[in-house]
């Protein structure tokens, strides 16, 4: 191959527009947006409470997920490849159907902190905030009767999964015009894996039906309830969550979270067979 | 009789997964992993052992004596695993059997009952020579360590677990925790994420995922939720991961990792070991 000597003006030309680039500003490579949506079984622990607005996002990039900590200025981008979390300016956070679209890097100079990986926990401190990203099975356990108010609006993973979960219309339709007077105790841990997949579709079930001669009482079960004393003593409790049926003051049946279970289906079922 | 053959098909089941047994065996919080993992594997022998002395008659009076002992050691382990509050299946007849530990010990006396009887109706009997019988018995202690150190890699995995092509994702009882496995193509990894291992299968499942073309995948775990959120942390998978009841799991392999693919709802290949290489997941369109 036969190459052709460079010319002087060529030269010229060449040397001119490498001058003109290096003139130029520095200019931020336009970064790209990502798409991230709540992971509602993460918690967001801010100075050791969990911040009601504190989300945990995953987002469709691989090993990077979006932490909005309302106390904070910006919203804060952990990037797991790289070790690090970047400060995003909370105007660059666009939300969309149900979660954000947030850059998928920080602009120049925007504060970046490290994290420490402790087993299934994440922490760091942003802003002089020491944040910890956790299970929410990790989260100090609800104990003792609880208000189902007050427990979705503590737990997003049970508001969630409630909001999340399609019961099918003709039970609640079913259990909702039950006559008789029933009662059920549902002993259940906001601990337990079981509980957070079952109890928000059984919460959802009772909310929809809305019945008012049904009278729900939820009891929060702490860890080693065997050995704690409690409102779950002497009830022969073995498994958590137990779903206690009583109707007209005679205990009739109790419900559990076998896979795939259809707690409308199961106490549609019930109340049928019991007219 | 009744008795031998009820030892022997519970020695056989707990010998086709000696691993699990040596979890159940650990659940108990009595013995730690370590010396789980020796006592399973001896009590799987010896219950075949005494299943055989029973079948045949070698001493038949002391061989009752013997499945009356065991029969009490395990009501008294099943009775102090209720105290402590365990409610999950004891392993007596291995993985793929599972009754509660009422049950457990409700079907323990009866058989220990059975065993009272047998050493009343087998008074006088002398049974097989104490030369012939030792030989028996030798032989089927060595067979039985036997079959517990090589059952794992047995090619017995189609049989005793059910996962199998063809099956449906709803046969599987995945549906509840995967539901989107009903339609496309996904490529399913059983994984353990406490395992070292799962990161460097992470970082080619990864790589599978990169691939224009090549199905997504789901990890599935019968690890817990802390466990989970370890591993997303260390691995960095770029597929979803879910953690599975593992009684529910647990019925899908005997070892970990194995990797299935799903289309439109059935499971379509096998893959043991080691996710396939991701030029035999390409479809000829980009999904």
């Amino acid at each position: 191959m036969i190459r052709k000597p460079a010319t002087p003006a060529r030269h010229g030309l060449f040397a001119a527009a490498l001058a003109v680039l290096a003139l130029l500003p520095a200019a931020p490579a336009a970064a790209q947006s990502i798409t991230c949506r709540p992971n509602y079984d993460f918690a967001v622990e801010v100075e050791g409470s969990f911040p009601e607005g504190a989300k945990f996002y995953q987002s469709d990039a691989r090993g990077k997920f979006f932490i909005d900590v309302p106390a904070c200025t910006t919203g804060l981008l952990m990037d797991l490849p790289s070790k690090k979390i970047q400060a995003i300016p909370r105007n660059q956070v666009k939300p969309t159907n149900g979660g954000v679209e947030v850059p998928d890097a920080a602009p120049n100079g925007a504060p970046a902190y490290a994290f420490s990986i402790d087993g299934p926990v994440i922490q760091f401190e942003a802003e002089a905030k020491k944040v910890r990203i956790l299970p929410v099975l990790m989260r100090p356990p609800l104990v003792g009767p609880i208000d189902l108010a007050a427990l979705v609006a503590d737990r997003p993973e049970y508001r969630e999964g409630m909001k999340a979960y399609s019961p099918d219309p003709t039970a609640i339709a079913r259990i909702g015009k039950y006559p008789k007077k029933v009662q059920i105790d549902a002993f259940f841990a906001t601990w337990c894996s079981h509980c957070k997949d079952h109890m928000p579709k059984f919460l959802r079930v009772m909310s929809d039906a809305k019945n008012p001669n049904i009278k729900l009482n939820l009891y929060g079960v702490p860890k080693g309830w065997t050995l704690v004393a409690g409102p779950w003593q002497g009830r022969n409790i073995n498994n958590i969550p137990t779903i206690i049926v009583k109707i007209d003051g005679r205990e009739i049946t109790r419900m559990g979270s076998q896979p795939g279970a259809t707690p409308e289906i199961e106490l549609a079922e019930i109340f049928q067979a019991v007219r | 009789m009744t008795l031998g053959l009820v030892f022997l098909a519970a020695g056989i089941l707990k010998a086709l997964d000696p691993a699990e047994f040596a979890h159940q065996v650990q659940e108990y919080g009595i013995l730690g992993a370590r010396l789980s993992a020796q006592v399973a594997p001896a009590l799987i022998v010896l219950e075949l052992v005494l299943a055989v002395a029973l079948l045949v008659g070698v001493r038949p009076r002391l061989a009752g004596l013997g499945a009356i002992a065991l029969l009490a050691g395990f009501i008294l382990i099943e009775a102090y695993g209720m105290s402590i509050g365990k409610t999950g299946s004891c392993g007596c007849f291995g993985a793929y059997v599972q009754r509660t530990p009422g049950q457990v010990i409700a079907e323990d006396i009866l058989f220990a009952g059975l065993a009272v009887l047998a050493l009343w109706g087998l008074a006088g009997w002398p049974g097989m020579s104490l030369q012939r019988g030792a030989a028996v018995l030798l032989g089927t202690g060595a067979l039985s360590l036997a079959l517990v150190l090589a059952s794992p890699s047995l090619p017995i995995d189609p049989y005793v677990t059910r996962l199998a092509v063809g099956r449906s994702v709803g046969d599987l009882a995945l549906l509840d925790k995967a539901p989107q496995l009903s339609e496309g193509r996904h490529l399913v990894a059983l994984i353990d994420v406490t395992d070292p291992r799962a990161v460097d299968t992470a970082t080619v499942l990864n790589g599978i995922v990169s691939r224009p073309g090549a199905p997504p995948v789901l990890a599935l775990t019968p690890g817990t939720e802390e466990e989970k959120a370890a591993f997303l942390w260390t691995a960095a998978p770029a597929f979803e991961t879910e953690n599975v009841d593992r009684a529910v799991l647990k019925r899908l392999y005997r070892r970990l990792p194995r990797f299935f693919l799903v289309e439109s709802g059935r499971v379509a290949a096998i893959f043991d070991g080691a996710p396939p290489a991701a030029e035999d997941l390409l479809s000829s369109e980009p999904s």
